[in-house]
């Protein structure tokens, strides 16, 4: 065999009994070179000493962890959220109880909430006396007759509406009448903190939260989907501000109604919307038509000379008329039988600036009559004349009166010249301002906080410039003198035009608009004011022209809103000197 | 071996009774804990509740007209005019350097100015 067997006298030792098999260690034939198969049993035995010590090691671990954690040494939650050791859908985020976000101006004022509120409702089946309960509960609501409250809990139902929108107290007093069958549903109420301020902007909800008008029905999903709040690009304080000068306004004019845009030149952002009367969105109250109105955007009216502006910017544009051209306006314009002519009687060469300044309908006829009917078609429909701005966040806008291509004859070209024969909205009118002023790039108005819109180029940068000179002259020495603020370098326009009522002008009645920007070295805000049929007074002189009221209220307009807009006034720095020194020596 | 055996049966006892034990104790504490978090949950969800509340009032009475009448009745305070802004090159010291320098100066030309422009 080649190696020794020891014989041993027991199994231990060295000695084996007959028939008993014979044990030659592994380690002996391995250290000869021999192969051997493993024993099974040792193995076995060997693998589960070793399974045990694995498990007992385990336990002892899990005891020891248990103790450790007993004793309130596991984990810190503190330490383990700043360490970042739970995962973010661990951690609980807390949700706004409202479903509805709230509304907020462009520094974060809320101007549209919800407040969690409780609905009354009745489970008759488990009404015993309805009309005691009925008097009870005319006791709490005494806006609801007894009648009412019996007619509605003689109904059989699960699930009767009672009352909506309960105030904490009446619903404690309701609970403390401990009436089975009265029953409370959670629900939310919306809330316009500022009442009337932003009504026709805002709009409304109906009693199931759902927006029924304005930025309320616009964006009712963007609402509802998600509970962030929506900034919108208006200023409360700005807004307020000319709300309050279009009230005074209209009260010193006796004037239907008024209208206002404040306008971002650069961007189309819009600051402040209004339009007078208006109503308060809070009360579910029947109001007038009127006042549920938005003329601003939906005001669909013959704005007049404000469209010279369109007209010198398209003529300049098109390179036909130069700004040193002179039209000799002292004759009428022919059209067939019908003819144009100037109301004040200018007779005499004009220049565009002109032209602008002295507001010549005959004027205007010439400029356009060396350009043509197509480059003024093409023009109007570029600053968006002819289509609905469906872009802007409010479903109550409107599509201008654009007349078709076969009725736009050289009569028509030369009447839209000077604002008649095409009708817009006041939006429309401010945007294709910006446009012209702000060297020369459309963009379409918003109403969403920093929304970007790229804008399109409608004229020159050179066409801007002189626009901005020409209209700054209509202030200076023309028709809006009067909204000529100190330091603020006002241009503008102003338009009165007859109303049409029925197919047929009113000769007695007109709606004036005074369109205008500042400062004219760097525009940055543009500004419109409609008055819906003012009346001439003691004051005006008997005038009812947009110079003798919208010129004034846009003056104390500007002069409020410019400090509050951080427009840097541009005195002259010895005036301001004197001003200074002025104040020292007091 | 018997006695190996022993050990290890006490062993296992030990270690069976102290995780039993250990559980027992963990869950205790993890129900008051749940409990401590519920009730933490709850006053939070309320909390924003009261807060979203109130910042409706404040919005409410932080409307633009009563400031203004406020500010009307108890201050002394007027809109500013537009040529109320003026320039800094307009004032009668450097203000970029009383800015700068806190210099005492500076300052009491500020002052006087802010005294003159108050009366």
């Amino acid at each position: 065999m080649g190696f020794k067997v020891k014989f041993a006298k027991n199994n231990n030792g060295y000695c084996y009994l007959p028939g008993q098999e014979i044990k030659i260690p592994r380690s002996a034939l391995l250290r000869k070179g021999y192969m051997t198969e493993s024993d099974n049993i040792l193995t076995c035995r060997f693998r589960t000493t070793l399974a045990l010590c694995g498990f007992i090691f385990l336990y002892a671990l899990l005891c020891l962890r248990v103790t450790y954690v007993c004793l309130g040494k596991g984990v810190n939650i503190d330490t383990a959220i700043a360490n970042e050791q739970i995962a973010d859908d661990e951690v609980i985020h807390f949700k706004n109880p409202v479903k509805r976000a709230d509304i907020l101006d462009r520094n974060g004022e809320i101007i549209a909430t919800s407040l969690p509120t409780v609905n009354l409702y009745a489970n008759t089946k488990k009404i015993r006396n309805a009309s005691d309960v009925a008097e009870k509960l005319n006791l709490i609501f005494p806006e609801i007759s007894y009648e009412d409250f019996l007619k509605k809990l003689q109904r059989r139902g699960a699930f009767i509406y009672l009352k909506r929108n309960l105030s904490p107290a009446q619903q404690m007093q309701v609970n403390n009448l401990g009436i089975p069958g009265l029953e409370f549903e959670d629900c939310e109420k919306r809330i316009y903190p500022h009442k009337n301020l932003f009504a026709h902007v805002l709009g409304n909800t109906n009693i199931d939260n759902v927006g029924i008008s304005g930025i309320e029905k616009n964006m009712d999903e963007r609402l509802t989907t998600s509970t962030k709040p929506l900034y919108l690009s208006l200023d409360l304080g700005i807004q307020n501000t000319i709300r309050d000068a279009l009230v005074e306004g209209v009260k010193q004019f006796h004037a239907e109604g008024a209208a206002a845009i404040l306008m971002e030149a650069k961007t189309g952002q819009v600051i402040a919307l209004t339009s007078v009367p208006d109503f308060d969105p809070n009360e579910n109250l029947k109001v007038e038509d009127r006042a549920m109105f938005n003329f601003a955007t939906k005001g669909v009216y013959e704005a007049g000379s404000v469209f010279k502006v369109f007209n010198t910017a398209l003529c300049l544009e098109s390179g036909k008329v130069k700004i040193t051209d002179r039209f000799d306006t002292s004759k009428p314009v022919y059209f067939g039988k019908a003819k144009v002519t100037d109301p004040h009687g200018s007779h005499k060469m004009l220049t565009p600036e002109d032209i602008l300044v002295e507001s010549s309908n005959i004027g205007s006829t010439l400029e356009i009559l060396k350009v043509g009917k197509e480059f003024q078609r093409k023009f109007l429909q570029s600053i968006h004349m002819d289509k609905e701005l469906t872009a802007f966040e409010l479903p109550e806008t409107a599509r201008p009166l654009f007349l078709s291509k076969q009725r736009w004859s050289n009569h028509t070209m030369a009447t839209i010249s000077y604002g008649y024969g095409i009708s817009t909205t006041p939006l429309h009118i401010i945007s294709a301002f910006s446009a012209v002023i702000n060297g020369g790039i459309y963009h379409e108005p918003s109403l969403v906080y920093k929304k970007e819109h790229e804008g399109q180029r409608v004229v020159s940068v050179k066409t801007s410039e002189n626009m901005r000179t020409l209209l700054r002259a209509v202030v200076t020495r023309g028709t809006g003198r009067r909204a000529n603020v100190d330091g603020y370098q006002v241009m503008g326009k102003t338009g009165t035009a007859d109303k049409l009522e029925n197919g047929h002008y009113n000769h007695k009645k007109s709606i004036s608009t005074f369109v205008s920007g500042f400062p004219e070295s760097d525009p940055q805000y543009t500004l419109i004011v409609v008055m819906d049929d003012p009346k001439a007074s003691k004051e005006t002189y008997g005038y009812t022209t947009a110079g003798w009221n919208a010129v004034p209220i846009t003056r104390n307009i500007i002069t409020a809103i410019a400090p509050q807009l951080n427009v840097k006034a541009d005195f002259d720095i010895e005036k301001q000197k004197s001003i200074v020194n002025a104040a020292y020596k007091k | 071996m018997r006695s190996i055996r022993m050990a290890m049966v006490i062993l296992w006892l030990t270690l069976t009774l102290t995780v039993a034990l250990g559980s027992s104790v963990l869950k205790n504490k993890v129900q008051i804990l749940e409990r401590r978090l519920t009730s933490i949950n709850t006053n939070i969800q309320k909390d924003i509740e009261s807060i979203h509340v109130l910042k409706a009032e404040w919005s409410h009475y932080n409307t633009p007209e009563r400031l203004r009448t406020l500010a009307q009745n108890q201050l002394a305070l007027e809109n500013a005019k537009p040529e109320q802004i003026i320039n800094y090159s307009a004032l009668q010291f450097n203000y970029e350097d009383s800015h700068t320098s806190n210099s005492r100066v500076n300052h009491k030309g500020l002052t006087t100015l802010v005294k003159a422009v108050k009366r």
